[in-house]
């Protein structure tokens, strides 16, 4: 049955594996270029523009896109609604491979990328950086651990599995709150670090609140990045999953940027920016279309039944949202900070090359995840898929027992 | 506080010669060439603006927020004025370079081993009672070196002796600076940023003197949310309705 899905789709398949393969190669440069020849020749930066693409895509955006996973995490567990529990695990994966792939771009990014340690022992508190770095290793290790069970319940070893899913059971709840908190703070401080630009940061960015808009922008944003996954899963990765609930997430996404809508509005008039919203500048287009894309787009969307009812829609809705997201960001780090910078940063080309084949490495492990572990219900044999996601494992588990 | 060195430069008085440029790379042991801007091998450059000359380089902030920025410590406000940069520490974020209200570190992109140069205020020579190489070597007295509250002194005596803008930068401008300067020429013609006149570390500060608060006050909360929701469902369940229980995998395994 697998080599006749395999044929049909083979024709596809090589189209994606020659993009793939072109990544590949194009990162594999730039990774040379990086590692032997140094940022002058493999990026665009500056002195005047110190932190570019890798800082606005890779960090900021890698971050804020993966808060579906804690958000997910505490509606199930804290808020028990048992409704999202099916894509949980989904949520914390992608999550934990944004999070990797964060860590995996600090290589590229940071000037001395073999100390990235350094942080453990040598510590700042009065910086904002050095939150940022503890939140992310303590909150990957909780992302690792919460993901940690997909894997060991493929142990062939009943007694070492059961040992550790007891011992997982004890200390989840904790798990998961520590990670809400967790995130919670380095979502925020992820936009605490622009504070420090307070007259670089054109006045439609900076904020002294720049902590709160970051943090709530993310969550609908990790939200909507979850249900891509999620939908691009069903299409093209034999997952069985009622797409009742991608309606369902998306629920919450239009309320959440409605909040972040009034607030950053309200947040604008209190700095004084309103009179740069109508000012014919590249940073006013650039601001309209993150509202755009952001916020006035999904909203009407996502108000519509047509769009929310059907996944395909639904799908690009979130992309807009992602795409939003991400402009945002890329506001915050280049595009605010041009005029008083006095560069025109566009990233050289090996930039966007390493990023995206850390993207593509994240996006192949998801694959491989959803199709060698249990992460979502699959269409293989059909009796299992009637019951909810967690008591199929269950029963697999206990069959793995007898 | 300690009394800390500093720095006033006066520019009505500059000529120009780039003497402080060269002690400066002389000092540092970097290539004679005269560069047109700050770069990792030249940490104070005299900048045409006009017919003046402006000296650049870094200002020594009271409160810095590169020392505010830097995760790992690398750069700090010594007791002695100067702010100090320990390149064993430093991993290479660039933070500082960010966070600089005056945009004054420069980063080695060139090098495979990149680190951060930024003046340092000749720190080793002044502990040796030693003048900073750039003031050693002004001919005309525009750069001098002392005590911080009385250089502050000499330019405000300086200025009400007429002839200077009414305005000593440095004394405010990111809540007060180690480097001074007085000018017979409005400053922003010359190229000085506008800088925030306030302490730039309180600007994070606040944020994260949150946190305590945020991990209490969010933990309890979440707590409390759990723990209402473990309620409900014993109470659903003791009711028996439930439409199927909340069996996990190591339940059913212990079982």
């Amino acid at each position: 049955m697998t080599t006749n899905v395999s044929k049909m789709t083979l024709p596809k398949m090589t189209l994606w594996r020659m993009i793939v393969a072109l990544i590949f190669a194009a990162g594999f440069y730039a990774t040379y270029a990086r590692f032997a020849l140094g940022f002058a020749k493999a990026t665009h930066l500056t002195d005047a523009q110190p932190w570019g693409l890798w800082v606005g895509i890779g960090t900021l955006c890698g971050v804020g896109l993966s808060a579906g996973g804690f958000a997910i995490a505490a509606a199930v567990y804290l808020l028990g609604f048992e409704r999202y529990r099916p894509v949980l695990r989904a949520a914390v994966l992608v999550s934990f491979l944004g999070y990797s792939s964060v860590i995996a771009g600090m290589m590229y990014e940071l000037g001395l990328p073999w100390r990235i340690w350094h942080p453990i022992v040598m510590w700042n508190r009065h910086s904002m950086l050095f939150e940022v770095s503890w939140c992310v290793m303590l909150y990957s290790t909780v992302l690792a651990l919460e993901f940690s069970p997909a894997l060991v319940e493929k142990i062939p070893f009943a007694g070492i599995r059961s040992w550790y899913l007891k011992w997982h059971h004890e200390v989840l709840i904790a798990l998961v709150l520590i990670g809400v908190v967790l995130s919670s703070l380095h979502q925020s401080f992820l936009g605490g670090l622009y504070l420090l630009t307070k007259g670089k940061l054109d006045p439609l960015w900076y904020s002294p609140n720049l902590t709160t808009l970051f943090y709530l922008s993310a969550i609908p944003a990790g939200l909507a990045v979850t249900i891509i996954a999620l939908y691009l899963s069903i299409r093209s990765l034999d997952v069985k999953l009622d797409p009742r609930i991608l309606t369902e997430v998306s629920r919450v996404i239009a309320p959440l940027l409605a909040i972040y809508a009034i607030f950053r509005a309200v947040d604008l008039s209190k700095n004084d920016a309103l009179g740069y919203l109508w000012m014919w500048r590249e940073e006013t287009l650039s601001f309209w279309l993150e509202i755009g894309l952001l916020v006035i787009g999904p909203i009407i969307l996502l108000n519509m039944d047509k769009v929310r009812n059907n996944p395909r829609n639904l799908y690009w809705t979130c992309a807009m949202v992602v795409a939003g997201f991400m402009t945002n960001r890329v506001d915050v780090s280049v595009t605010g900070l041009q005029r008083t910078s006095g560069v025109y940063y566009v990233p050289q080309w090996t930039e966007f090359a390493a990023t995206l084949m850390v993207l593509t490495v994240a996006v192949m492990v998801f694959r491989y995840c959803v199709i060698y572990l249990d992460i979502l219900p699959k269409n293989g044999t059909s009796t299992e898929n009637k019951l909810p996601p967690r008591l199929r494992w269950a029963i697999k588990g206990a069959a793995a027992e007898a | 506080m300690e009394r800390t060195r500093a720095i006033l430069v006066d520019i009505s008085k500059c000529i120009g010669c780039r003497s402080c440029e060269q002690a400066c790379k002389q000092v540092h042991g970097f290539p004679a060439e005269s560069e047109l801007k700050l770069s990792p091998t030249n940490l104070t450059v005299i900048e045409e603006h006009g017919d003046k000359f402006v000296r650049k380089m870094c200002n020594h902030c009271q409160e810095p927020a590169c020392a505010s920025a830097c995760l790992v410590g690398a750069l700090k406000k010594t007791s002695a004025g100067p702010v100090t940069y320990d390149g064993s520490k430093c991993i290479g974020c660039r933070y500082c370079l960010v966070a600089c209200p005056f945009s004054v570190p420069r980063y080695e992109w060139s090098k495979l081993v990149p680190y951060v140069k930024k003046c340092d205020m000749c720190a080793v020579r002044q502990e040796k009672g030693q003048p900073p190489a750039c003031v050693e070597a002004c001919p005309t007295g525009a750069s001098i070196v002392g005590w911080r509250e009385d250089l502050l002194d000499e330019a405000e005596r300086r200025i009400l002796g007429g002839g200077y803008v009414k305005h000593i930068y440095g004394s405010e401008e990111a809540g007060g600076t180690s480097v001074f300067f007085i000018s017979d020429v409005p400053f922003e013609k010359l190229g000085f940023p506008a800088a925030p006149k306030q302490s730039m570390p309180l600007l994070t500060a606040n944020a994260l003197g949150d946190v305590p608060t945020v991990v209490l006050v969010g933990g309890s909360l979440l707590s409390g949310l759990y723990w209402i929701t473990q309620r409900r469902e014993a109470v659903a369940r003791a009711e028996g309705n439930i439409a199927y229980p909340r069996t996990t995998s190591n339940d059913k395994e212990r079982s």
